[in-house]
């Protein structure tokens, strides 16, 4: 496989998953019902632009933060390269250059989703934002079925969902983070909507409940989501699946160079960090360094990834 | 104060002579109700009729529903499966008028669990003369079963549902106490979240008090009742089976506060213990949350006949083994003739003058008050003591005489099963009907959860029932009765009252 297709694949699997979670977490940070004041509406809007990490990319383009000009600016401005929509343009791109070389429906599911995005306005999301996110995620679930159903198991797959389960885990910490920076900032009474807002954005909620039951704290959904091993949105489940891709990677392919070492060696160290984690480091004062250092790490890993494996010039956007 | 007439989507209605609970006046928007009331003028009928489909929807989809079986004669087939009618004009309480409920709740519900806890062992409030024995004794739900046991966290009542109405006086008044297995508790999480959906907007600008922290206060309270030391205790919620209809809810409790929801066969009781049998063998059960009624709660002990419980259940729970919520016996409060004598349990055992007002109430085994209700069948409300839910009940002013005689019959025949009250004029809110809005009547239930030792937290706004045909003064769902979101919304600015 050229190096270019295998770049490309990869970046299939972060686009979607990109897209999903960016869906994920508008749909609930919609909804999340605070008992603030009429005047601090905007920051609910901003502090979702900041979830998503694009404040000097929204600021170059508005003035303020509304809710038409969130939405649409993390939906459908396909001049923002983490908008929903340019995700997907971006992941049916790739697929359009590798389409003969993959089963048919996938192209056919990824396109039909962009000709949906083609036709939608910000008059549409407003009309029913829950509906409009809702149908989002299924397409997204969509395309992820029609790949798991009929996508070989060789290193197109690996390509893909190596991709999906890097920037899994880079979102999770993402939402981690800012949840963890809005807890410290308000009062533990107001805790308790957002943090169940994060587990139903992340489809966390019942999972939690099994293994926490009433106990909601941040450090206990600090916890599930960095640490849990069996469930699917989970850093630590994350990075496991990660390994596993890139093994399947490395049996998969002719030249196991010493690139691939390289990344496999730093996704199993941070796999081990994981499952071996002091609990002291979870508490909502001390939790920052780690959040850090994972977001870091997925950064060098994704460069690695970049550098050692597909070792050519970039090809994305 | 705005002034609509010229909107189709929520144009004023003529007020009756009772409460309205949005209009103050012909056209007068309670200040309250102003934001939402302008939310729905301006989107317009076909905006609202759109909104209906979705929420509709939403309901199929998600199968939040309730199960009718017939009773018509007609051999039905299969029972009706059928969404609740869900009004979506929220039902706005202010914070003030809703902190004085909340604390008239607290008291009632901390005096109907100390009197059931004296019923089952002192009876001081017999012995002191204020409710005769008989009345204990020939109650229908009195389990001397329960005699001298001490229940976990000594909470005989941990889920109560108190039924309030507002009269024309604009006063709550008590209905009734639902102190059993009272339910609703879905509709009235799955309702916000609804709204949260639909009406996004309306809901960011409102500063409503959240519900969704009181499904984890629910599952505190659980937890708090477990008999033994064991930090992760096991609960599970007791349900009849999926013909029940009020699985949809029994479900919808066992997923969000993640407890298992099981059927009396998946229960097994050993050497006084509860076990449930799983996968991976049998594991002792620390919490019921039962929902069925006492006397099919263990065939050993109650109904022989019952197969929905466990044979054995009671012993374990006299050994101490296992929690019960609500203990078995709280019935015996909530008992509609046991009602009148409330107010007096609250002066009796806190001291203190209640804070919620009941609704005149006749006790018809009393000779002079069955006379007085005789004389005027037709303005009165006739209800017998152990049913609810809508049935047995006679409403005086809208029944034919020749049911006005055939309750005269019973009640001569056996006066201690009926009490009367006044027909009392329920308020009325604004529902949307056909091509806007109309007035309907309504009802309110608040649900209390209390955990060991006497820990209550009473949920924010509870549940908005409403009588769906016009004039109709029937709310339960059993009897096409509908709901609405209630909103509990503090002055902005002002600090929320609750803290936790």
């Amino acid at each position: 496989m050229l190096n270019r297709n295998a770049e490309a694949l990869f970046w299939i699997g972060r686009y979607f998953e990109r897209a999903e979670n960016h869906a994920r977490l508008i749909d609930v940070h919609y909804h999340i019902q605070q008992t603030e004041t009429h005047d601090a509406a905007s920051s609910r809007w901003s502090r979702l632009v900041d979830a998503i990490g694009s404040r000097d990319e929204y600021t170059a383009r508005h003035d303020d933060f509304s809710e038409e000009d969130v939405l649409s600016f993390l939906t459908l401005d396909l001049e923002h390269p983490n908008s929903i929509y340019a995700c997907i343009y971006q992941a049916r791109s790739n697929l359009r250059m590798l389409r003969q070389q993959l089963p048919s429906e996938m192209w056919d599911a990824a396109s039909g989703f962009q000709l949906w995005l083609d036709e939608q306005t910000p008059a549409n999301i407003l009309e029913d934002p829950h509906d409009f996110y809702q149908r989002l995620k299924e397409q997204t679930a969509t395309f992820l079925g029609i790949e798991q159903s009929t996508l070989w198991r060789e290193k197109e797959w690996h390509l893909i969902e190596s991709g999906r389960f890097l920037e899994r885990a880079e979102n999770t910490v993402r939402i981690l983070k800012s949840t963890a920076v809005y807890c410290r900032g308000s009062d533990s009474s107001r805790w308790y909507p957002m943090l169940q807002a994060v587990l139903n954005s992340l489809s966390a909620y019942q999972a939690f409940r099994r293994r926490f039951a009433d106990d909601m704290s941040p450090a206990r959904l600090l916890e599930f989501l960095i640490a849990d091993p069996t469930f699917p949105r989970s850093a630590l489940f994350a990075f496991r699946e990660l390994e596993e891709h890139l093994h399947g990677l490395a049996e998969d392919s002719a030249q196991r160079g010493q690139g691939h070492r390289i990344v496999l060696r730093q996704t199993g160290k941070i796999k081990s960090h994981l499952e071996y984690l002091d609990y002291e480091e979870l508490d909502l004062n001390r939790v920052d360094p780690l959040l850090d250092r994972l977001i870091e790490w997925c950064d060098e890993l994704g460069g690695a990834m970049r550098e050692r494996y597909f070792r050519s010039e970039e090809i994305r956007v | 104060m705005s002034k609509t007439g010229t909107v189709p989507g929520l144009a004023p209605y003529p007020l009756g002579p009772g409460f309205d609970e949005m209009y103050a006046g012909p056209g007068e928007v309670r200040r309250h109700y102003e934001h939402a009331h302008r939310i729905f003028s301006a989107m317009g009928p076909e905006a609202l009729k759109r909104k209906q489909r979705a929420m509709q929807r939403r309901m199929l989809e998600e199968g939040i529903t309730f199960t009718l079986y017939g009773s018509d004669g007609a051999a039905r087939e299969r029972p009706l499966e059928r969404t609740i009618p869900f009004d979506m004009i929220p039902r706005i309480i202010p914070g003030e008028e809703w902190r004085d409920l909340e604390r008239g709740i607290l008291q009632r519900m901390e005096a109907l669990n100390r009197f059931v806890h004296d019923v089952y062992h002192e009876q001081r409030i017999v012995k002191d003369g204020l409710v005769p024995r008989r009345m204990i004794l020939s109650n229908r739900y009195f389990r001397p079963e329960m005699a001298g046991f001490r229940v976990p966290g000594n909470t005989y009542i941990a889920a109560s549902g108190i039924d309030l109405i507002r009269h024309s006086d604009g006063r709550y008044y008590v209905l009734e106490d639902n102190l059993r297995t009272p339910s609703g508790f879905s509709y009235l999480f799955k309702g916000r979240t609804l709204m949260n959906q639909l009406f996004p907007k309306l809901c960011f600008e409102s500063a409503i008090r959240d519900v969704d922290a009181s499904l984890n206060r629910f599952l505190s309270a659980l937890r708090s009742l477990a008999p033994s030391r064991n930090p992760d205790p096991l609960i599970v919620l007791l349900t009849p089976g999926s013909y029940n209809s009020a699985y949809y809810e029994h479900a919808f409790l066992a997923q969000q506060m993640g407890i298992r929801l099981v059927e009396g066969r998946d229960l097994v009781a050993d050497n006084h213990k509860i076990y449930l049998r799983t996968m991976r063998g049998m594991q002792q059960v620390d919490i019921i949350y039962r929902r069925l009624d006492d006397e099919y709660l263990d065939p050993l002990t109650f109904r022989p006949d019952s197969m929905l419980g466990v044979p054995g259940l009671m012993n374990a729970y006299r050994a101490g083994n296992v929690a019960l919520a609500n203990a078995p016996g709280t019935g015996v409060a909530d008992d509609k003739a046991m009602y009148t004598y409330v107010p007096d349990m609250i002066r009796y055992y806190l001291g203190e003058e209640p804070l919620l007002r009941n609704v005149p109430t006749y006790v018809l085994s009393r000779p002079e008050e069955r006379e007085f209700v005789l004389e005027r069948l037709h303005e009165m409300v006739v209800k017998e003591t152990s049913l609810s839910g809508g049935y047995g009940m006679l409403i005086g002013s809208e029944s034919t005489p020749e049911e006005r005689e055939l309750f005269r019959g019973n009640i001569l025949r056996e006066p201690e099963r009926y009490i009367a009250q006044p027909i009392m004029a329920l308020s009325t809110a604004p529902v949307l009907a056909g091509s806007g809005a109309a007035p309907r009547h309504i009802d309110l239930r608040a649900f209390a959860l209390a955990g060991a030792n006497g820990q209550t937290h009473v949920i924010p706004g509870g549940l908005t029932r409403v009588a769906m045909h016009e004039g109709s003064l029937v709310v339960n769902s059993s009897q096409g009765g509908g709901v609405k979101d209630t909103w509990v919304v503090d002055e902005p600015g002002l600090p929320s009252i609750e803290k936790e």
